[in-house]
């Protein structure tokens, strides 16, 4: 007992780690790793990373009290909640010598009028990924949100697609399909909206947010609804495993979710200036176009443009133009009220 | 460190009174266990009659007016959970799921456990000891290992939709289907049936099968007459023992799940760690609650009923 | 025969996915869909994988700790429930055993917000405490009722004073007893996903952890190896454990 208690004691003793850390919170797969290891070479810190996979998931782990990350990076309608519960830190631009690369156009937005708390990070869409073989062998042409949702359709492909596990994201497509607004609350609506995904449920493998990438790419999945860059990662890594198909992806035609994701720092931050040094540093145009080109993300730093890779430039569901820009929505913070009705149509959802 | 030995010292100064030792020795673990396990069950309680904070977590259970304190608890929750069947629904489901696999792991178990019992001394620790060994490394793991296997890629799903192929059978895929989840509940689970039902089979007075043996009975009677009766103890603390494990879980159904692959559990979770919705999460755990202890009471009084030792 | 064959069966569903998570972890393919050839070079990534080795210290410290306390505090219960007629005690001690995982790491977790605790290490540290406890006190109360009545009444007999009593001949046959609960602690703390899961806050990620987000985000081998690594570490552990207490096996 007593050598157990000394070892036990020894243990604490020791420091677990030395150096200086940051603690990140991020959507899985979004950070370019060359970035990173840049970065922790000049500061001589480590970056330590925590994943999530949807917002809901990220607000509900830092309001339950997850403190102690320095650098979050929460989508549009989550910094809005959080600046209003008074979860944010306001950024200390003075120590920001990048922040002129950043493109004016996606600065000053109603969810942070003056980018007072965050800066925008990247850009993504919530759009189609599929096999393209697999798709033409079938005859199908993809084209709208009819190929996840419309049961003639999926009949060719039964059990061979996977949706995003988040509530907002499959309403807010199936909205669209519908062609009312993403952010459409009126019950009625939603239960439109529920009564299209149950009708096309029985179709679908799985409800996927977080290994559609690896599936996509193996091949057991021919079509997920997914992030924009996961997608463009999904491309990728098909070419570089020589798969024998290729992935691609579309931006239906009704319209989708644009998702701003932005740079943030909680007050509850124990190395504010790090994730400072941080912020200032992937907002470098060399930097920030890893996002694009390794992540496959949109870019909101006119200093990247020149560093990225043009072929991607070119894609518009990677990059919209002004007219698919007029298409795309972004997701606005919900109240208590709706969450729970959403809540409750996506548990019945899932039981039928 | 320091607290540890001036424990021990009161302890030895006061082991010399009688009636203090009680104290002493159930005071610490019983202090820890109400202020770690009983007060949080009160408090979820408690939780289950509150608003939902409008951004996650709780809203204050009192409201400040004209100067004067007043309750702000509502039922609200309660009403949720009965106002519609969706959840008596999600309930059924998971108790389904949690009989089938108590089920399947009898089925399996129950051979496995009497192959052991009744094999010599020297193998049998090994025999039981491999049942043990796969339980010692991680659940995650385990689940992996069966996501692997059913990949629609992978080697296993080939060979049978090969198989189905030649019987002109339709391939089938088994990655994200009810089917996969079942297999997965069974695995991570059979050796809590197995090792209660081997510690009672073990336990068997063999000269009664010798006996009926004499006397005519043939193998199956002497099974059916002798064996499963005297068995049934240690079914019921097997089937308790996965049972329960079972009807909470949510790892599994959220990895290999599929379309309607969803449990209570999953509920629960999605409550407290997505929708923010606690008071309601604290409403499905009660539920959760009651049911575990009306099944450990249920397999008490069976066990009772039948005189043996479960 | 019949059942021999059955039992074979069963034996083979238990160690088939262990074999090919083991082989897998060979695979040279970064997707891990199908076979392409022998590599060592998940293993090699492993080592230098950061996140994963943090999450191994973390695994191992909160299992030492945890595993202590519960042994402490689990072997007074067992002993105490073992010599007077308590009530709440026993009650306390099995019901975390009997309940679902997920009502202890929810319950927790709305404990630990309510007096603003700071999610970490510590308030993962807490909740396996409170699971294990119930494991040890068995164990230790299962050792106590083997143990034979008469040899403490011949040391108080000879004049020998209760404490002393205690410290030279109960402990010692109780030390495989507690041995034991506090090597099941151990296990129990480094195995747990569930209740981690709802207690861990940031920079408190433990193996379990890793491994689901790894499985969830379906990286590469790299689970493969880290299964490969775990299973070797407990056969190593059990092998040991299994010399040391041959009862060991008995108490579960």
């Amino acid at each position: 007992m007593r050598k157990i208690l000394v070892v036990l004691m020894l243990f604490l003793a020791s420091p677990v780690f030395a150096g200086e850390e940051l603690h990140m919170f991020n959507w899985n797969d979004y950070i370019s790793e060359e970035v990173v290891a840049d970065f922790e070479k000049r500061c001589n810190c480590k970056v330590v990373q925590d994943y999530y996979s949807g917002t809901e998931e990220m607000m509900a782990k830092l309001l339950a009290g997850a403190s102690g990350y320095d650098l979050v990076i929460p989508t549009q309608n989550a910094v809005q909640a959080l600046i209003q519960q008074g979860f944010l830190e306001k950024l200390d631009k003075s120590a920001l010598t990048n922040l002129k690369n950043q493109d004016p156009g996606f600065l000053n937005r109603s969810y942070d009028p003056g980018n007072v708390y965050s800066l925008p990070y990247a850009y993504t869409t919530t759009l189609i990924g599929f096999n393209e073989q697999r798709l033409k062998e079938q005859g199908i042409e993809p084209a709208s949100w009819a190929l996840i949702f419309d049961p003639r359709i999926l009949e060719k492909i039964k059990g061979k697609v996977t949706v995003m596990d988040d509530a907002d994201e499959l309403f807010g497509a199936a909205l669209k399909y519908l062609g009312y607004s993403v952010n459409d609350v009126d019950e009625q609506h939603l239960r439109e909206a529920q009564a299209v995904i149950i009708k096309a449920k029985p179709y679908w493998a799985a409800f996927n947010s977080s290994s559609y990438i690896k599936e996509l790419t193996v091949g057991n999945i021919w079509v997920a609804h997914g992030y924009s860059s996961d997608m463009v990662q999904a491309r990728n890594d098909a070419l570089a495993a020589k798969r024998d198909f290729a992935v691609n992806f579309i931006l239906p035609r009704e319209g989708a979710v644009l998702a701003l994701d932005n740079m943030v720092i909680p007050k509850t931050a124990k190395n504010k200036k790090l994730a400072l040094q941080f912020i200032d540093f992937l907002m470098d145009g060399k930097n920030a176009a890893g996002l694009s080109n390794d992540v496959g993300a949109g870019n909101p730093n006119s200093a990247a443009l020149p560093f990225i890779n043009p072929e991607l430039k070119k894609l518009t569901a990677i990059f919209p133009d002004q007219k698919v820009l007029a298409t795309l929505e972004t997701l606005e913070a919900t109240n208590a009220k709706v969450r729970r009705l959403k809540n409750m149509l996506w548990t019945e959802l899932k039981l039928k | 460190m320091p607290a540890i030995w001036c424990w021990i010292n009161t302890m030895r100064k006061t082991m010399q009174g009688k009636a203090w030792h009680k104290y002493l020795l159930s005071l610490p673990p019983m202090v820890y266990l109400l202020i770690f396990f009983a007060a949080p069950t009160l408090i979820m309680l408690f939780a289950s009659f509150r608003y939902a904070g409008e951004y996650g977590g709780l809203a204050p259970w009192y409201l400040h007016e004209e100067g004067r304190l007043t309750l702000d608890l509502t039922l609200e929750n309660w009403q949720r959970l009965l106002g519609t069947d969706i959840y008596l629904r999600l309930f059924l489901k998971s108790v389904g799921y949690a009989v089938m696999t108590t089920l399947i792991c009898m089925v399996m178990g129950y051979p496995l456990a009497l192959t052991i019992a009744r094999s010599d001394r020297k193998s049998r620790d090994l025999l039981l000891l491999l049942v043990i060994l796969p339980f010692w490394s991680n659940f995650l793991v385990r689940i992996y290992a069966w996501m692997i296997i059913f990949s629609p890629v992978g080697a296993l799903t080939r060979m049978l939709n090969g198989l189905l192929d030649l019987v002109g059978g339709g391939p089938v895929t088994l990655m994200y289907s009810p089917t996969a989840m079942i297999i997965c509940l069974v695995y991570v689970h059979l050796p809590f049936m197995v090792l209660p039902l081997y510690a009672n089979l073990e336990k068997h007075d063999l000269d009664l099968l010798d006996a009926a043996q004499d006397l005519g009975a043939g193998k199956w009677r002497r099974f059916w007459l002798i064996t499963w009766p005297l068995s049934l103890p240690g079914i019921t603390a097997g089937s308790i023992l996965v049972f329960i494990p079972v009807l909470g879980m949510f790892a599994i159904p959220d990895l290999l799940g599929g379309t309607n692959g969803i449990m209570i559990g999953n509920v629960i979770k999605q409550q407290f760690m997505e929708s923010r919705d606690w008071p309601f999460g604290s409403v499905l755990s009660i539920v959760l609650t009651v049911t575990a202890v009306a099944v450990v009471l249920l397999g008490a009084r069976l066990g009772q009923g039948r005189g043996g030792r479960g | 025969m019949f059942l021999w064959l059955s039992a074979a069966l069963v034996y083979c569903f238990l160690y088939v996915p262990l074999v090919i998570v083991v082989l897998f972890s060979f695979n040279d393919s970064r997707l891990n869909a199908e076979w392409v050839g022998f590599t060592w070079k998940w293993y090699g990534k492993l080592l230098h994988n950061r996140e994963m080795l943090a999450a191994a210290m973390n695994s191992l410290v909160i299992a030492t700790v945890s595993a202590g306390a519960a042994t402490l505090l689990g072997t007074l219960a067992g002993i105490a429930m073992h010599h007077y007629r308590l009530r709440l005690l026993p009650l306390l001690v099995l019901a975390p055993i009997a309940m679902p995982e997920i009502l202890m790491g929810v319950s927790l977790l709305v404990l630990f917000i309510m007096v603003n605790m700071t999610l970490g290490l510590v308030s993962v540290m807490l909740a396996h405490i409170t699971f294990s406890i119930g494991f040890v006190a068995l164990s230790v109360q299962a050792r106590i009722s083997s143990m034979d009545p008469a040899l403490v009444e011949a040391a108080r007999d000879l004049g020998a004073s209760p404490w002393r009593c205690f410290r030279e001949i109960t402990l010692p046959l109780l030390m495989p007893g507690i041995l034991a609960g506090g090597l099941m602690a151990f296990t129990l703390s480094i195995d747990d996903f569930v209740i981690t899961f709802f207690t861990a806050g940031v920079g408190s990620s433990t193996l379990p952890l890793q491994i689901y987000s790894m499985v969830k985000i379906a990286v590469t081998p790299e689970v493969n190896a880290v299964s490969t690594l775990l299973m070797l570490l407990t056969l190593v552990v059990i092998t040991v454990a299994s010399r040391l207490s041959p009862t060991l096996f008995r108490a579960q």
